[in-house]
């Protein structure tokens, strides 16, 4: 019920009305930018928000986020170059559409199943975080660390091609975040007697070296390899109305997708990819037409849309009850939570509740705002998208990512830390580590430690306190299911390709 | 060659790691050792990078150069040393003139080739960033060690 009076306090507010449309603005055009995310964009934003209040930075950068997700439809539909990983999916029948002169019809399908989807995972937020914040209160030390050993595992394996490289990601984020002093003993780890490194690595220049400089490189590198330019589909008259006829069908496919996405963005380190993917692969399955999916129905449109869109609401719900980040823009909006001194986890629901409840109505808001512009105006901010100068938009976010990195706290070492990491977050790319593990785990190591350690001096020093514990144990065995499923899933994927070719 | 190569590179990292956390002093009496996580994850960095070497060493090798890639590489090199050598000069000449420098460089990087585009960035990125970053957000700028642009500007 906290929802309501949230809701009427945000929508009587013009200052933060105003930062939710600009950020519904501000991420779908991101999202729709080939090359550029919306984690870059929050990362490279972040250091903004320190001269801004808690509800107007959180408010603005997880509308981005949100409007980032849904932007991606935008390219994959009209240029045929997914924004994100999760549109790819969209693309299937998406750009069949546009080539077909329905590029109008599909981006209006895109839209009202993306709107569909988000709020489905906002309400089932809403309605679940409360329940999950009172259970998580009663967790130990020892059952809070299985959670984080869950995480990580779910996250370095589940993400990406390769189990190795992404639990060798997520090890390295761990390794990072141990420099500096010891938080209970305060001895120095990984100092060599330097004192800025005594203060460890800041969370902010992390991420803008891996998500906005790095982001740069690779760019760099892809500029070298990209032929031909990208042109967008046009619309006939008919292909850009959308009738109730058309949509019916696209109504159950949208609302499996929200199921499907909300349920996953609960895990930590899945991720709207995986959720769409699988909303698609669903909605074949079921679907009256299956034949026509792939060459251009709009119900192949809708189920990756809705589903993509699902889980940015869900996926908040473990970083703000138990203070685990289970997507990258959720582990940049925890730096946002900490830089204004707020203490995410189980008692934020105890400390701060108005304040959540109001982020959650900035994004049922925020939602509205970029489907009423994506709706009416998904055409032109496509076309802005094809005036936006890559060879100069490119070099104005590698200057951006330097004064940003030391506005964060006026520091030239957070400065350097953002140099490296950029350049370690492109070899990360090159040479396929899982960067989102990486600082995911990065942010996550220190809590892990804290409990770990408090879980040992509970038991004296016996390991054993994790497996006595049955909570604690039954996580211990989700994080190696997990991991299990995944190496199964490998196997039998290279089973099947060396069928394939044995076939050929 | 590649898989055996990202291999080495993660056990060289990880017993690196190994070798820090051993140099951790050993925890009080009823207190756990400070360097406990470290040396965990350390070690189990170089169990992963030990199962790259071996499977590593089961793959066949490609063989294929890609003189594309290692262009391209060496331009990104190029990018990094250029981003290394601006962070430091913010010490020692501010931010205005190493970013008045820095700006064209970095577009010409991307394919920019007006001469006119290229002399403008000279004046307007840092007199824009300038602004929204130490006018606007208030933040307080880099002082140059050995000539500050800024602080002449103001006299």
């Amino acid at each position: 019920m906290e929802i309501f009076p949230a809701l009427l306090s945000v929508i009587t507010d013009p200052t933060l009305l105003f930062a939710i449309v600009l950020a519904a603005v501000v991420g779908m055009i991101v999202g729709a930018t080939p090359g550029l995310t919306a984690s870059a964009a929050i990362a490279m934003l972040l250091p903004i928000t320190f001269y801004m209040s808690p509800i107007f930075a959180l408010a603005f950068l997880y509308v981005i986020g949100k409007s980032g997700r849904y932007g991606g439809s935008i390219a994959a539909i009209l240029f045929n170059t997914p924004g994100t990983a999760a549109s790819a999916a969209t693309q299937i029948d998406g750009y069949p559409l546009a080539r077909a002169g329905k590029a109008g019809k599909a981006m209006k399908v895109a839209t009202i199943s993306s709107i569909i989807g988000d709020l489905m995972g906002d309400i089932l937020l809403v309605i679940g975080v409360g329940f999950i914040a009172a259970i998580a209160l009663k967790l130990g030390p020892p059952e809070t660390f299985a959670i984080y050993f869950a995480a990580f595992v779910v996250i370095g394996s589940v993400i990406g091609n390769s189990i190795v490289k992404g639990l060798a990601s997520a090890l390295m984020g761990i390794l990072i975040a141990m420099v500096g002093l010891d938080p209970i003993s305060s001895e120095e780890r990984y100092t060599f007697g330097s004192f800025e490194l005594s203060n460890g690595i800041g969370l902010v220049p992390l991420m803008i070296g891996v998500f906005v400089l790095g982001e740069v490189f690779a760019q760099l590198e892809t500029r070298r390899k990209a032929t031909g330019d990208t042109k967008e589909n046009e619309s006939t008259a008919d292909g850009n109305t959308l009738t109730w006829e058309e949509y019916k069908p696209c109504l159950p496919h949208a609302f499996r997708g929200g199921f499907i996405g909300a349920g996953i963005g609960v895990l930590p380190g899945l991720g709207s990819a995986i959720a769409a993917f699988i909303s698609y692969g669903e909605g074949k399955r079921r679907a009256k037409n299956p034949e026509m999916w792939g060459k251009g129905a709009l119900e192949g449109v809708a189920a990756p849309e809705a589903a993509n869109n699902a889980v940015s609401g869900p996926s908040m719900a473990p970083l703000l009850t138990l203070g685990i980040p289970g997507s990258t823009i959720g582990a940049i909006l925890l730096g946002v939570f900490l830089i204004h001194g707020i203490q995410v986890g189980p008692t934020l629901f105890l400390t701060d509740k108005e304040l959540v409840y109001k982020l959650f109505a900035c994004g049922m808001l925020g939602i509205l705002a970029y489907g009423l512009i994506g709706y009416f105006g998904a055409t032109q901010v496509a076309r802005l998208i094809l005036k936006i100068p890559t060879n100069v938009l490119y070099p104005l976010i590698f200057l951006t990512s330097f004064v940003a990195a030391y506005s964060a706290r006026g520091s030239m070492f957070d400065v350097t830390v953002m140099t490296v990491a950029g350049f370690a977050g492109w070899l990360m790319r090159k040479f396929d580590f899982n960067v989102a593990a990486f600082v995911i785990s990065f942010v996550l190591a220190k809590g892990a430690e804290e409990t770990f350690r408090q879980s040992l001096l509970m038991s004296e020093g016996g390991a054993l306190v994790f497996v006595e514990r049955p909570i604690a144990l039954a996580f211990l065995l989700v994080g190696l299911a997990a991991m299990a499923f995944r190496i199964r899933g490998i196997v039998k994927e290279r089973r099947i390709a060396q069928g394939g070719l044995g076939d050929a | 060659m590649r898989a055996y190569a990202e291999g080495l590179v993660l056990a060289l990292i990880s017993i690196f790691a190994i070798w820090g956390a051993w140099q951790v002093p050993t925890a009080s009496p009823g207190d756990t050792w400070a360097g406990i996580v470290p040396f965990s994850a350390a070690v189990a960095l170089l169990f992963l990078s030990s199962l790259m070497l071996t499977g590593a060493a089961r793959q066949t090798t490609g063989g294929a150069s890609h003189a594309q890639d290692n262009s391209a590489a060496l331009q990104i090199i190029g990018l990094f040393i250029i981003a290394l050598i601006y962070q430091q000069s913010f010490r020692w000449f501010g931010y205005l003139l190493p970013t008045a420098i820095v700006a064209p460089l970095v577009l010409y990087f991307f394919g920019v080739r007006s001469r006119i585009g290229l002399a403008v960035s000279v004046i307007l990125c840092p007199l824009i960033f300038h602004l929204i970053f130490f006018v606007l957000l208030g933040v307080y700028p880099p002082y140059g060690e050995v000539f500050d642009l800024l602080s002449w500007i103001q006299g």
